[in-house]
């Protein structure tokens, strides 16, 4: 009788990632691909952002490095947009040793504009940056010159390429979670000065969680360049890109395995039928939906609805706090 | 010498918290830091820690030179410390919070986990193991911070008020938990304003006052010490004693 839920959940967990394979409808199968996409870079900013408690609102820069890099490397070296991806992966280690360790330096809100400004920076700087397209942006293949430019007119195979990257994440997010790793940021995500006197290295644990955090979002900003097949500085480094991974956490539940999962299982359907039926394009909503959502998580539940899962589970284990 | 601090410094702008402080800790030893509210025995300790770099003087601990050193470093070499103020971590269970202690000798979940286990059977803690860490209040995260730096198998183990705001009752316990980390060969040092306390914990005190060390020496010895009573019971008690 124990094993009752799991047995349930991870039914309803398989019939959920089956589901877009069973719909005829392209509508669907595009936000389920979307949908596993954002809970890649919502899954990856919850390693630092979640885990390690120190709140990034500039994680656009990694998926802008993942996006240009694949456009980049179709536009300038003629091979398939996903061969820039371990370039992005790359570039984001180097943003993360260059950028990310004097700034973890600082603490609490000081470190969140830090990179927003960041963000903010790299958006400018691309915006005039002839190279890369500047303003406009960069296109991908118009048609597939061979399958490895990733270039299919269903949804499909990207929802099955998403959902592979997806699920190694959250594999190793949950070894990470039981390990030492997993309990030092946490720690040190809730006492940094308490985290330090028992020999947690603080500075070099944000730093391995932001490397990866960094590199899978860079893969999801590649991925993504992958599928649109388009790419300009707004939706490559735009604050809103960064919001999305925040608030697709804290909403699910910031620090927790599928917090962002459930976080993007939520919203990007959500998004994506409004902006269907308000004709496409309107951001502004975006904006307004998503400060509303950040309101009701800080005012009635701080733990996100994982707060709430341990009282449907009925094991109340965390309590709500 | 097991730890040495000579001539620490410890400004907050103009002011001097610590002053020129001194103190020696041998292998195996309990001795007691006391003074008034506001005397600098905190900020002693978080030169000792690591959590404050001192503006002058030198630490050595363990024969190596650690005036600089960081915290998670003079961890690993062997100092605990616990905070005046308990600083738990939040979102995580009693047992999960002592783990981050074990996690520091044993990098494997199961040998952290059993590390926690024993500590907090050690420090009476092992029925509230699977609650989150917020249910406890004050002595529960008190006599947690000590499992947390236990857990983290130390040499030397520094208590910054582990007994202040605690019931009569509880104070009893404490003092017995103290007892027994002394006995299972850990040096510590106690910061305490109970004097009570002291007498019945030490055989060595060192008094601080407005940074300084005023006194050291017996219990009994320094609380018959003039200038203590001065300090402690203000300038006219000290004055009018026979
Ligand atoms: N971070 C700080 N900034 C400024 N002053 C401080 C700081 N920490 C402590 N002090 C001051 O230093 C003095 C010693 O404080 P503390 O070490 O906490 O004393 P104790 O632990 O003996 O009560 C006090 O006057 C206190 O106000
Ligand atoms: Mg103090």
């Amino acid at each position: 009788m124990k094993n009752f839920p799991r047995v349930l959940l991870i039914a309803a967990a398989a019939a959920l990632v089956a589901a877009p394979f069973l719909t005829g409808n392209p509508f669907y199968q595009r936000i389920a691909a979307l949908t596993a996409l954002a809970a890649i870079s919502a899954s990856a900013w919850n390693l630092i952002g979640g885990y390690g408690g120190q709140v990034s609102f500039g994680h656009s820069v990694y998926f802008g490095i993942g996006a240009y890099a694949s456009l980049l490397a179709y536009t300038k070296l003629g091979v398939p947009p996903i061969a820039g991806a371990p370039l992005g992966v790359l570039a984001s280690f180097a943003l993360s040793v260059i950028v990310g360790l004097p700034s973890f330096r600082l603490r609490g809100h000081y470190f969140s504009m830090a990179t927003i400004a960041i963000a903010a920076l790299a958006e400018v700087l691309v915006t005039n940056w002839g190279f890369a397209g500047g303003a406009i942006g960069l296109m991908g293949p118009a048609s597939p010159r061979s399958l490895a430019d990733l270039l299919f007119r269903s949804a499909l195979p990207y929802y099955a390429l998403f959902v592979a990257v997806l699920a190694s994440l959250l594999g190793f997010t949950y070894l990470m979670q039981r390990g030492r790793m997993g309990f030092y940021l946490r720690a040190l995500g809730s006492g940094e000065r308490a985290a330090e006197s028992l020999g947690v290295p603080i500075r070099r644990y944000k730093l391995y969680a932001l490397l990866v955090s960094g590199a899978f979002t860079s893969l999801a900003g590649s991925l993504y360049a992958v599928m649109v097949g388009f790419i300009d500085p707004g939706s490559g480094f735009g604050i809103l890109v960064s919001v999305n991974m925040v608030v697709m956490s804290a909403l699910g539940g910031a620090g927790t395995l599928f917090g962002p999962l459930v976080g993007a299982i939520i919203l990007v359907p959500l998004e994506e039928t409004t902006n269907a039926l308000l004709g496409g394009g309107s951001s502004g909503a975006a904006y307004v939906v998503y400060g509303a959502i950040i309101m009701l998580i800080a005012r009635f539940s701080p733990g996100g609805l994982a707060q709430w899962w341990p009282l449907l589970s009925g094991k109340g284990r965390r309590g709500a706090a | 010498m097991l730890l040495e601090a000579k001539g620490i410094i410890k400004t907050f702008g103009s002011f001097r918290a610590v002053d020129e402080a001194d103190l020696t800790l041998q292998e195996h030893e309990l001795i007691g830091l006391i003074g008034p509210n506001g005397a600098g025995k905190s900020t002693f300790f978080n030169c000792l820690a690591g959590d404050a770099l001192p503006d002058g003087g030198s630490i050595r601990f363990r024969d190596r030179e650690i005036t600089r050193m960081a915290p998670h470093d003079r961890a690993r070499l062997g100092l605990a410390r616990t905070f005046q103020v308990p600083i738990v971590f939040d979102g995580m269970t009693v047992r999960e919070n002592v783990m981050v202690g074990a996690f520091l000798r044993r990098p494997h979940r199961h040998a952290a986990a059993a590390k926690a286990d024993e500590v907090l059977a050690f420090t009476g803690l092992a029925e509230q193991a699977d609650q989150p860490v917020t249910t406890l209040g004050t002595p529960g995260r008190k006599r947690l911070e000590i499992a947390r730096a236990l857990a983290s198998e130390p040499t030397v183990l520094l208590l910054d008020e582990a007994l202040a705001g605690l019931t009569s009752a509880e104070v009893e316990t404490a003092i017995a938990l103290v007892r027994r980390i002394h006995e299972s060969g850990i040096t510590l040092i106690v910061v305490e304003h109970i004097m009570e306390v002291i007498h019945r914990l030490t055989q060595r005190v060192i008094v601080f006052q407005q940074g300084r060390v005023l006194a050291e020496g017996s219990p009994a010895d320094v609380t018959a010490d003039p200038r203590v009573i001065e300090a402690y019971l203000g300038r006219r008690a000290g004055r009018h004693r026979p």
